[in-house]
């Protein structure tokens, strides 16, 4: 993924302001404190972009102030989410895409990794009685596994 | 195969982990203005909780609110709410069932009860023993009556089951009546809109469920999330009313700047919902972005509010000079529509409580 291909707010032919409204500043001065929040406590913040005033033109200039880091990933669950690590490391852009690739919520997360992308210990768990129950398959091909689900276990 | 337990158990046979349950939960937050942090324990209550069972009436209604709640075809981040709920029982869309339809609602009462949740869209007529509207010879008012005598919660979705919406409009030829007009033993949550927003509704299902509670609710029983600002708080053209910059038509050089539209009819100042910030298919726009004034579909007796064109300021009798002037002062602007909501608002509501009486509301 990259950054030119990523999904962006704006609606061609609509008449919203678009220009810069003076937020972004006010947000980064926010990340900066939620920041140093988490080097001194571990506390982790999630900013909720949709909440707030944005313009156009302000979520561009975060995005492009913030950069880009080392790592980012693709999510395909109930639609699809784009997750990465901004040039500030501990600072995450979490992107949901609902319908349509809109996007439904945006969030930028100051922590170690957003729990999003680890695995659930739960999860964990259902993919063990997969595996085991793919093992005890008597047709079991391992060469080309089927992708078993927990209903088949059941 | 057993019935799973939890939400959590029925997604993960569907080979869907608890990522689903993230990511809706930071979409919930989001929609409904709770803080980002609030999302890790919406995803704990909801991978927890059970399957709502949901029985869905439709009454004196015109199916634009089903319409709106499952507009979407591909499984989308918006529709995990359908993975949410059981949908027992579903007038319009079970119509072509019949009688197993009716004894899906009648078993589904039966196995949850005091537990299921009753939607209802339209509203209910009471003129002449309510014969304006039945449903398998059932009347909606006895129909109404014997599905909610054991659920948990009313949700009264559309401005027909709010408020009476259309079929309340002057004269009202068939006693409309709106939900909580009838329902007084039962909490009942109003979610009007013509058609409501479909966040409004899944959000309120889906908090429900997370917390195991109802949300916090305004004076006509609306979720204060979706309902607690006006359209005029929260709209883009805000910048052109307080500057006094107004189209007076909607093809002239004003309507072509963007400028606002409250002389050529907006309802914005009076009607709460979040159109402004959620909007329409799938966040693209709303009818304001779009060029027309506000209806204010989620006000009560929208329709019979003098005109969809006339200025709030003509309706109440103050002259569209003193609305222009406060609007030019900036800062007392919001406290000129206000003033006029409410007088506006207090004058329908006498006038309908007239009509209410002439047509024996009171008969249910
Ligand atoms: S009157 Fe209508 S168009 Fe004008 S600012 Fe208010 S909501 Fe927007």
């Amino acid at each position: 993924m990259t950054q030119q291909t990523r999904h962006t707010h704006t609606v061609p032919g609509c008449a919203e302001p678009d220009g810069p409204t003076g937020m972004m500043h006010a947000l980064l001065r926010e990340i900066a404190d939620a920041l140093e929040r988490f080097v001194a406590t571990g506390e982790v913040t999630a900013i909720d972009m949709r909440g707030l005033p944005l313009s156009d033109a302000d979520r561009v200039g975060i995005e492009q102030q913030l950069g880009q880091g080392e790592v980012s990933a693709l999510l395909t669950v109930a639609g699809q989410s784009e997750i990465w690590e901004t040039a500030i490391s501990g600072v995450w852009w979490v992107r949901h895409l609902g319908a349509s690739g809109g996007v439904a919520a945006e969030e930028i997360v100051i922590t170690r990794l957003p729990e999003i992308l680890a695995t659930h210990p739960d999860d964990a768990r259902d993919g063990l009685v997969r595996l085991r129950a793919m093992l005890a398959a008597p047709s079991a091909d391992t060469t080309s596994p089927h992708i078993a689900t927990t209903e088949d276990a059941a | 195969m057993n019935e799973p337990a939890t939400l959590g158990e029925a997604l993960s046979r569907r080979g869907i982990s608890r990522r689903a349950f993230l990511k809706y939960s930071a979409y919930l937050a989001s929609v409904m203005a709770l803080p980002a942090s609030a999302s890790q324990a919406i995803a704990q209550g909801l991978a927890k909780a059970r399957r709502q069972s949901v029985i869905w009436l439709s009454f004196q209604e015109c199916t634009g609110c089903t319409e709106s709640i499952t507009r979407s075809s591909s499984p989308t981040l918006e529709d995990l709410i359908f993975d949410l709920i059981s949908l027992d029982y579903h007038h319009t869309l079970m119509s072509v069932s019949g009688d197993a339809a009716e004894h899906a609602r009648e078993a589904a009462m039966k196995e949850n009860k005091g537990k299921y949740i009753v939607v209802v869209d339209g509203s209910v007529p009471l003129k002449d023993d309510g014969i304006y509207s039945t449903i398998a010879g059932i009347t909606n008012l006895q129909m109404l009556k014997d599905t909610v005598k054991d659920a948990a919660a009313v949700v009264a979705v559309g401005s027909c089951a709010a408020f009476g919406g259309i079929p309340h409009a002057r004269p009202n030829p068939t006693g409309a009546a709106s939900i909580t007009d009838i329902v007084k033993d039962k909490p009942v949550i109003n979610i009007p809109g013509c058609p409501p927003i479909p966040e409004a509704m899944t959000g309120t299902l889906a908090y429900i469920l997370s917390f195991g509670k109802l949300p916090e609710l305004d004076h006509l029983a609306r979720p204060k999330a979706f309902f607690g600002e006006t359209i005029h708080d929260r709209c883009y053209r805000r910048p052109f009313y307080d500057k006094g910059l107004f189209a007076e038509s909607f093809d002239d050089e004003g309507a072509r700047k963007g400028y606002c539209l409250y002389k050529v009819g907006c309802k914005g100042p009076i009607a709460y919902n979040a159109c402004a910030t959620l909007k329409w298919n799938h966040g693209t726009s709303f009818p304001i972005q779009s060029g027309h004034g506000c209806l204010g579909c989620s006000e009560p007796h929208f329709w019979d509010q003098g005109g969809f064109y006339k200025p709030l300021a003509a309706h109440a009798g103050v002259s569209a000079p003193l609305i222009g002037a406060a609007a030019v002062a900036g800062a007392a602007a919001g406290g000129a529509a206000a003033w006029i909501a409410r007088r506006h608002q207090q004058r329908y509501l006498a006038e309908t409580e007239a009509i209410d009486r002439s047509v024996g509301k009171d008969k249910g």
